[in-house]
This record gives C-alpha cells, sequence and structure tokens, in this order.
C-alpha cells in the first residue's frame, strides 16, 4: 500500500473570534488554499476565504427560463394545440397566463437555488478527510476548525504545523487524504 | 476558565433598547447547551406523556379519516351534503382554511427573515412544518372534492389523446400551479434550513441506525465557511422567492371566488382580505402549537414570552386588517346599487346563516381585541384560549363566505339550504387529526428548532463579541 498522501493540518479553536483571527493571519501569511468550519456562518470569514458564488446568476437564469416556459406552455396549448372560444376571449388572452407565469418562476428559482446550492457545494459528500479529525464533531456543535490544505503553494508540513501552534489552538491535527 | 463559563459571562442584553423587554433567549446559553437540549429530543428513547397522548388522539381522528375517505372513494360525494347551488360545501373551506394556516410559517421563516427579525429564529423551524403538513391537508380537500380524484392528473398539462388540455383562464387552474409551488417551495426552504442541523444530530448520534439515517440527511454537511456561504445565499433567495409566493397562493384562492360573478364574491377587496386573515388564523395555529409544546419539551428558554408576545402582536395586526374588511364589505355592496350584492350583506345578517356571521364577528373581531392587554399576551393559558377562538372563527368565516353566499343567489327559485353530514364532519376533524399526526412526527424526528439559527443569536458568537442585530 502506498503512503497516505497529506490532506491538510487543522486547528482547532474555542470561539469564533479565534477563528477569524487565526483565518486572517494566514492569509496573510500567505495561505490562499484553506477553509474554515464552524458551527453557524461567520459573514467575516467571507472577507479572508473568498469564494466566487455563482448561486445567485443560476437561480436568475433559471427564473427567467421558468417564466418564458410557463408563458410559452400556455401560449402554446390555448392558442395553437388547443383553441378554444371562452367567453369571447382572444386566444392569446394574456393577462389571464400571467398567473401561473409567476408560479413557474418561482418554481424554477427555488429548485435551482436548493439544487444549485447542492451542487456548488459538492452535495452529496458522504466522506471528506476532515471526518478523520478525532474531534471534528464539535464544529457542529461548538469546535471551530481552521484547515490549511496541502495543495497549497505555501504548505509545509513542519512550519504550517507550527505556525498553526503559534496561533494558540486547543489542537492541532495532521490529517491524511 | 472552561468556555462554557466564559459565555455565560459575555451573555448580556442584546440591544439597548431591548432591556426591560423579555430576551429572545433566556440567558446563560451556551452554543453546547443548546446542541444537547435540541438533539436530545430527537435521539432519546423515551417521549414524553404529552407527545404520546396527543399522537394517540391524532392517530384516533386519522383512523376516522381514513374510515371516511375510504367511504367517499367508493360511494362519491354524494356523502357530502353539498347541492345545487351549494355546491363547495366543507371541502373548500377546508381548504381554504388549511392553505390560509400553512401562511402564517412562511410569514415568519421568508418575510421575517428578510426584515431581519432575528427574534424569529427559534420559531420558524417548527411554523414551517406547521405550514407544510398543513399545506398537506389543504392539497387533499380540492381533490376529494373532484369526484373522481383518481383522475387529478387531468388537471396537468400533459400531452394526451384526449386532445384537450387545461384552461389557462379558470382560476382553478392557476390555483393547482400556486397550490403545488408553495408546497414545493416550503419543503425546499424546510429542508435547507435542516442541512446543519442534521450534521448535529449526526454528530451526537448513538445509535447506528440514526447515524447513518442523519448522515445521509445531512447530505454530508462539514461547516465549511464556502458552504454556509451557499446556504446563506440559497436562504435568502429561497425567502425572497417564497415572500411573494405567499402573498399570491392566497391572492390565487381568493381568485377562485371574486372571478366568479356571484354576489359575495364578486369583489376586488378580496385577496388582501384572504390574505390578511389567513395570517391571522396561521399566527393562531404557531400559537395553538407553541404554548404546549414549550411547556412539555422545557424550551421556555428557546420560546420565550418574547416569541408569544411577538406572535399575538402579529395576530392583533392582521386582525384588525380583517375587521376592515368586515367593515367595508357592506360599504362596496350599499355604494355599488346593486340589488343583489346588497341583499347578500343583508342575508348575512339576518338570513339562515346569520348565525355564523355573528360568531365570526365575535370570534374574529372582538375577542382578539383582548391582545391590546399585555398580561393577555404573555398568560399562556388566556393567549392559547385566544388562538383557539380565532382558528375556529376562521374556518366560520370561510363557511359563511361560501355557503352564506352560495345558498342564495340570483333566483329565488334556486335557494336551497346546505346541511353536513357525518361525512363532512369525519374528514373535518379526520384532517385536524393527520395535521396532529404529522407534527408529533416532526417532532420526534427532526430537530424542531432550528440550532444553528440560535447559536447565532447568542452574544458571543460574532468575533471580537459584537451585538447581534
Amino acid at each position: 500500500m502506498s503512503e497516505p498522501r497529506p490532506y491538510g493540518i487543522a486547528a482547532e479553536f474555542d470561539d469564533a473570534d479565534q477563528l477569524v483571527t487565526a483565518a486572517r493571519a494566514a492569509r496573510e501569511a500567505g495561505y490562499r488554499r484553506m477553509e474554515a468550519y464552524s458551527p453557524y456562518p461567520i459573514k467575516e470569514l467571507d472577507e479572508v476565504i473568498h469564494y466566487w458564488n455563482l448561486l445567485p446568476t443560476v437561480v436568475f437564469l433559471a427564473g427567467v427560463l421558468g417564466g418564458f416556459t410557463a408563458f410559452y406552455m400556455q401560449y402554446f396549448i390555448a392558442a395553437i394545440v388547443f383553441p378554444t372560444n371562452i367567453g369571447g376571449r382572444p386566444l392569446n388572452s394574456w393577462p389571464s397566463f400571467i398567473v401561473i407565469t409567476f408560479e413557474l418562476t418561482v418554481l424554477f428559482a427555488a429548485s435551482a437555488a436548493f439544487f444549485g446550492m447542492l451542487f456548488f457545494a459538492g452535495f452529496p459528500a458522504l466522506y471528506h478527510p476532515m471526518f478523520r479529525v478525532p474531534t471534528f464533531r464539535r464544529a457542529s456543535d461548538d469546535g471551530f476548525f481552521l484547515c490549511i490544505e496541502a495543495r497549497d503553494g505555501h504548505f509545509h508540513p513542519d512550519r504550517t504545523a507550527r505556525f498553526l501552534q503559534d496561533l494558540e489552538p486547543v489542537n492541532v491535527w495532521e490529517i491524511d487524504e | 476558565m472552561t468556555v462554557e463559563e466564559k459565555q455565560r459571562q459575555t451573555a448580556r442584553p442584546q440591544k439597548p433598547s431591548d432591556e426591560g423587554k423579555p430576551a429572545v433567549i433566556a440567558p446563560g446559553a451556551t452554543f453546547h447547551g443548546i446542541t444537547s437540549q435540541i438533539t436530545s429530543i430527537v435521539l432519546r428513547k423515551s417521549v414524553p406523556p404529552f407527545w404520546v397522548w396527543a399522537f394517540a388522539c391524532g392517530i384516533a381522528a386519522l383512523f376516522m379519516f381514513v374510515g371516511a375517505v375510504g367511504y367517499l372513494l367508493a360511494a362519491g360525494v354524494g356523502l357530502f351534503g353539498i347541492n345545487i347551488p351549494v355546491a363547495w360545501g366543507f371541502a373548500i373551506t377546508n381548504f381554504v382554511w388549511w392553505i390560509g394556516i400553512g401562511h402564517a410559517g412562511t410569514l415568519i421563516s421568508a418575510i421575517l427573515l428578510l426584515l431581519n427579525q432575528s427574534w424569529r429564529n427559534s420559531i420558524n423551524r417548527f411554523a414551517e412544518a406547521m405550514t407544510i403538513f398543513a399545506v398537506a391537508c389543504a392539497g387533499m380537500f380540492p381533490l376529494l372534492h373532484l369526484g373522481r380524484p383518481w383522475l387529478f392528473f387531468w388537471l396537468l398539462p400533459y400531452p394526451n389523446t384526449f386532445v384537450i388540455q387545461p384552461q389557462f383562464r379558470s382560476p382553478l387552474v392557476w390555483d393547482v400551479f400556486a397550490v403545488s409551488t408553495y408546497a414545493t417551495v416550503s419543503l425546499l426552504f424546510w429542508y435547507l434550513g435542516m442541512i446543519p442541523d442534521f450534521a448535529s444530530i449526526r454528530d451526537r448520534a448513538v445509535s447506528r441506525v440514526s447515524y447513518w439515517t442523519y448522515g445521509i440527511l445531512s447530505f454530508g454537511w462539514r461547516g465549511a465557511s464556502r458552504h454556509w456561504r451557499l446556504h446563506e445565499t440559497a436562504s435568502v433567495l429561497l425567502a425572497g422567492l417564497a415572500t411573494p409566493l405567499v402573498l399570491s397562493v392566497h391572492t390565487v384562492v381568493s381568485f377562485d371566488f371574486t372571478i366568479a360573478i356571484l354576489p359575495g364574491w364578486h369583489s376586488t377587496i378580496f385577496p388582501p382580505y384572504f390574505v390578511a386573515g389567513a395570517i391571522f388564523s396561521g399566527f393562531a395555529m404557531v400559537l395553538v402549537l407553541a404554548i404546549p409544546i414549550r411547556s412539555a419539551y422545557g424550551l421556555k428558554n428557546l420560546i420565550t414570552e418574547r416569541h408569544l408576545d411577538n406572535c399575538a402582536k402579529l395576530m392583533l395586526a392582521t386582525g384588525l386588517v380583517l375587521a376592515y374588511t368586515y367593515a367595508i364589505e357592506p360599504f362596496t355592496s350599499w355604494y355599488s346599487g346593486n340589488t343583489y350584492e346588497m341583499y347578500v350583506v343583508h342575508a348575512r345578517a339576518v338570513g339562515p346563516y346569520a348565525w355564523s356571521y355573528w360568531a365570526v364577528i365575535m370570534m374574529n373581531v372582538i375577542v382578539p381585541q383582548l391582545l391590546w392587554w399585555k398580561s393577555n399576551r404573555t398568560h399562556t393559558v388566556r393567549l392559547f384560549l385566544i388562538s383557539m377562538d380565532v382558528l375556529i372563527g376562521m374556518w366560520l368565516e370561510r363557511y359563511m363566505i361560501i355557503v352564506g353566499s352560495l345558498n342564495r343567489d340570483f333566483l329565488p327559485s334556486s335557494w336551497e339550504r346546505f346541511v353536513a353530514t357525518a361525512v363532512d364532519n369525519a374528514i373535518l376533524y379526520g384532517s385536524v387529526g393527520l395535521f396532529v399526526v404529522l407534527f408529533f412526527l416532526f417532532l420526534r424526528t427532526l430537530p424542531m428548532i432550528s440550532m444553528y439559527e440560535v447559536r447565532e443569536l447568542l452574544p458571543f458568537s460574532r468575533p471580537g463579541g459584537g451585538t447581534v442585530k
């Protein structure tokens, strides 16, 4: 069996304050490939750990698609496939089509928001190297973790570990892939 | 000093303006305390006696529902008390009532999220659950009312060999799309919020079965900052989409009435009238559920008097909007100069269904005025009774609108009274049983309070110990 490759080095903290301070220090030290894990969203981390969020664009496009689909479906059925005289209204009586156009716009956009979130987050992902951290269950309770990943250009097994150790975490863990 | 001690020391009132008011979260809460309090409700082996009794009653009513529906499917809608002209009896009344109840859940979860009302964080989860189950109950009634429910798919546009398609100028078809979209979006929003909480339960699971179940339900959530960012984006977008949606759903329900030319239905005030009534009855249901649950599960530290007070205030405000529409309806019919419109108002007050009209005025307008007093808003028993009164009053309001308008239309020769049958009643009370069963299964198996959002409410949750808005 080949030697397991390192995934990264993780530091465990007790509060959000320490985590944000540590993430800022790591960024200043030149680390880019890192990830913070917390039991609730911390807005301050967004400035430190950049993420190009495509979700709003995808949701907008899905909404537009939903609106066009709904309107065209109604036009196609009411004016082309099954033209019926209902109280003398025109076949393309578009004001009556607005409600369903709105509903399907919302339906498409909302589905895109949910499934897009899963897709961009890479879910479902039932296994991840971070789950090897013995105390990682605290990340969904009261623990705060910062992991500097091995694929970072600055990563060095000893220097990175010492860097994290200097931030005064509760623990430092080396994680294999 | 341990972390928990440190957290307790830094706990303090959240905003200067909040001093003197009951806290949103009782002081002394810690991250770990909240996690174990909520996860243990799901993971412990036993259930409180309250749960057993309520669930048993729910199951009994559900059996009645299943029996009555089975009989209905076998024998047909002749079992209902409906006739011509009262073709919409209990089934549509129940539909409008249930779907209205759901609306408060979306208001709490979506509209209050956009308005940054963070006190909602500890009640939004079960309010959303209430929405889903209320919509599930609501959705069944139009289907049962169809006559041949197994052909429900004829409502949807699909390629078929009949060369016939839905008639998109009809509000009844709009309703199919509105209600199914509402059910889907509510479900997605509810599930999205539960993903991080499923991870908390997974990480605390003691048995293999619960570890795997909640692990799969959580999709492998690990709280990475990128995931939180996506999660927040998706939540805010879903809230932004659900806000116009919830207003549209009851508007479309009211279109079912207003687009008909029947006196008493054909009115432009119906959309805001229905939306206000929906939120009014929904907050009543939130309180009817929250008051016993917070006592039975010892959640008074998370669902505090502040929540009851705020919900009661919202109930009062929407109740006043409703009272306004009750007052304006006779005016518009008088001002229209239309004989039939004026007669409907007259018949409501003194006709065969006058009892329902006066009960509605009493239960929806007069009794809720008690909520002006703070002592009634924070006294759990009185608030519970007022909420029950509102729930019953709102059911009667829909009964008054539907039966009270249909039974006397244009021609006296076609007038007919409506009398509810045993099957009508069995299905109404049985649907309450279905709701109770679904809701208590939710309490047993899913996180009933949003843990990650409550953690955000704690004063030490922000870097630098800053305050939370």
